[in-house]
């Protein structure tokens, strides 16, 4: 473990701002059960590897909702790490995951850095995963992965905000990789699938049918739940904060989709937020309240 | 009319004719008279014209080209050629099962047709390909389309007297689904009509290019030569995508493009619309 507080205690002085590998990589793992006691759902079980832990259970909406915070204590993810989330959802529980800060992934001078995040949501459980933006560095070789896996009943609300390069320090991703993987079932059924190569060369962050130009790319997913018109003209009706800026909204079987387009990470999040303000009521019954962490 | 009876596959066709016989149905799956619907979708394009993305011939080439290389070229076609080798893969259990039947006698009637349905369906390569494409569709004007182009196009499957009752069978899917997507109802016929994999491929991306030309002359609007020079100028680009997809490994799919999903679900309350995607 040694090496890990060297790694860390580097990171928190960020000192890993330009290149930089681990050796090997940090093979990192979180795994966390969920389950549903009673009036409320307790985080029954969770096990970490590496530099990947959970803040415990928090009821800031009262017991049926159980609300973990993941962390990354290096802040950074670079070259050759591995980080692994896996969480196991019982029936009939309430999960709200979510992070504490942006997720930096940093420029590699070669390895990859995998994330690959895995939940099993059980029958009538309900999953939020609302982790905040992923920046990636431009030279990074990233690789996001998500395989979200519902039971009969069980809905998933699942938010992704991708910063292409730090356009606050004025850097575009114009080299690296960035692969992105995801894919919703119910039941085995698929609902959704998503890959994505966008190497920082690609044509696509210039086109209109890409990126168009912009730096953040925001997707909503709710999935297990069929959303009716009024709720999906109630998505459609929300403005992009931001002036330049594009969005759209649709609804298919069982999944409804968001999409935004934009230069500000804030913009990106204020629009997520008041989707996710018109779906959640609908599908939970419990109104939004921003995790008091996004604020810090 | 009577039916045609005769079945190509039972008719020899030397060398020569059969590849000119290949070239005729090629270009029939290609043609923009397949009573499928096609011209009535304009996948995004109307709503780019509205919001002044593409405004000429210049940026309908941008736009149209692009959908292309990064969107359609690295995922519709890797598919397109996965679908064709799991149908190919199915016939050709079924042939060797007729085969076998004609061998055994009479007893066994029928097992051609129980060994094709156990090939196609359940969970075989075939019905998970035809899932991950209908799950991959960006938005429900999308899935829509596909739907029912697949829908039309399983029909027109039905009339035309060549098909096996067992492949005609596979293509009316579960009881959740009418028919399967366009792309897995046209790959059965391409792949029924032993067409090769980089003409099948070659042909479907110039008929979708040609349906998008069409839209983009009425949306734009644009004139006839210059559809024409759109279209060249797409032609001299589609082999190497070809190229590109026939070479593609798993991991380099990629159907991301969220401006082209944005401007697909802007279509969907679009005021002022002649298209249905």
């Amino acid at each position: 473990m040694g090496r890990y507080d060297h790694e860390m205690a580097l990171a928190s002085t960020n000192q890993l701002t330009d290149s930089h590998q681990s050796p090997a990589g940090w093979q990192a793992r979180l795994a966390m059960e969920f389950e549903r006691r009673d009036d409320s759902t307790i985080l029954t079980r969770h096990e970490h590897s590496g530099p990947l832990r959970i803040q415990k259970a928090l009821y800031p909406e009262g017991r049926e909702i159980c609300h973990a915070i993941i962390l990354h204590p290096p802040a950074g993810i670079v070259g050759g790490d591995r980080l692994t989330i896996e969480v196991d959802v019982k029936p009939h529980a309430h999960v709200l995951l979510t992070t504490p800060g942006a997720s930096k992934w940093y420029r590699s001078s070669g390895a990859t850095a995998a994330q690959s995040v895995s939940l099993r949501v059980g029958a009538g459980s309900t999953v939020e995963w609302l982790p905040q933006e992923s920046i990636i560095f431009s030279g990074a070789q990233a690789q996001m992965q998500a395989q979200i896996e519902l039971a009969e009943g069980a809905r998933f609300i699942g938010v992704e905000t991708i910063c292409f390069g730090r356009r606050a320090s004025g850097e575009i991703f114009d080299r690296g990789n960035l692969k992105l993987v995801t894919d919703i079932r119910q039941q085995g059924r698929k609902l959704w699938r998503e890959r994505g190569v966008i190497p920082g060369s690609s044509a696509l962050l210039n086109s209109p049918i890409g990126l168009a130009g912009f730096s953040v790319c925001s997707t909503l997913l709710v999935a297990g739940a069929t959303i009716g018109p009024e709720v999906l003209a109630a998505c459609r009706s929300v403005t992009a904060p931001e002036v330049q800026a594009a969005s759209g909204v649709t609804a298919m079987p069982l999944l409804l989709v968001g999409r935004y387009l934009g230069h500000s990470t804030e913009a990106a999040r204020e629009w997520l937020v008041a989707l996710w303000s018109i779906v959640r009521p609908t599908l939970t019954g419990y109104d939004a309240v921003t995790p008091r962490i996004w604020a810090t | 009319m009577a039916k045609v009876e005769a079945r190509e596959s039972t008719i020899i066709f030397r060398p020569n004719e059969q590849r000119h016989l290949m070239l005729a149905r090629l270009l029939q799956l290609a043609s923009p008279a397949l009573p499928v619907g096609a011209y009535s979708y304009s996948q995004g394009l109307e709503w780019a014209v509205e919001a002044g993305t593409v405004i000429d011939e210049a940026t309908a080439l941008v736009w149209i080209g692009d959908q292309l290389e990064l969107n359609v070229g690295r995922y519709e076609a890797p598919m397109l050629l996965r679908m064709m080798a799991a149908w190919r893969e199915c016939m050709s259990v079924g042939a060797d099962e007729t085969n076998a039947e004609a061998e055994t006698t009479m007893q066994q009637g029928g097992r051609a047709k129980d060994a094709l349905r156990a090939v196609a369906c359940g969970n075989t390569p075939l019905s998970q390909l035809d899932a991950e494409y209908l799950a991959s569709r960006e938005s429900a004007e999308l899935r829509a389309e596909t739907l029912q182009m697949g829908y039309s196009m399983t029909r027109l499957l039905n009339e035309l007297g060549d098909f096996p009752q067992a492949l005609l069978d596979e293509l009316h899917r579960d009881e959740n689904q009418v028919s399967g997507s366009y792309l897995y109802v046209w790959t059965c016929a391409a792949a029924h009509w032993q067409i090769p994999d980089q003409d099948a491929l070659t042909a479907w991306l110039w008929s979708w290019a040609e349906n998008q030309t069409m839209a983009a002359l009425k949306a734009v609007p644009l004139g006839q030569a210059g559809g024409q020079r759109l279209l060249q100028e797409i032609g001299r680009c589609l082999p190497a995508i070809v190229e590109q997809a026939m070479a593609m490994d798993e991991a380099d799919i990629s159907n991301f493009a969220p401006g082209f999903a944005i401007a697909c679900c802007r279509h969907e309350t679009q005021y002022t619309r002649i298209f249905r995607s």
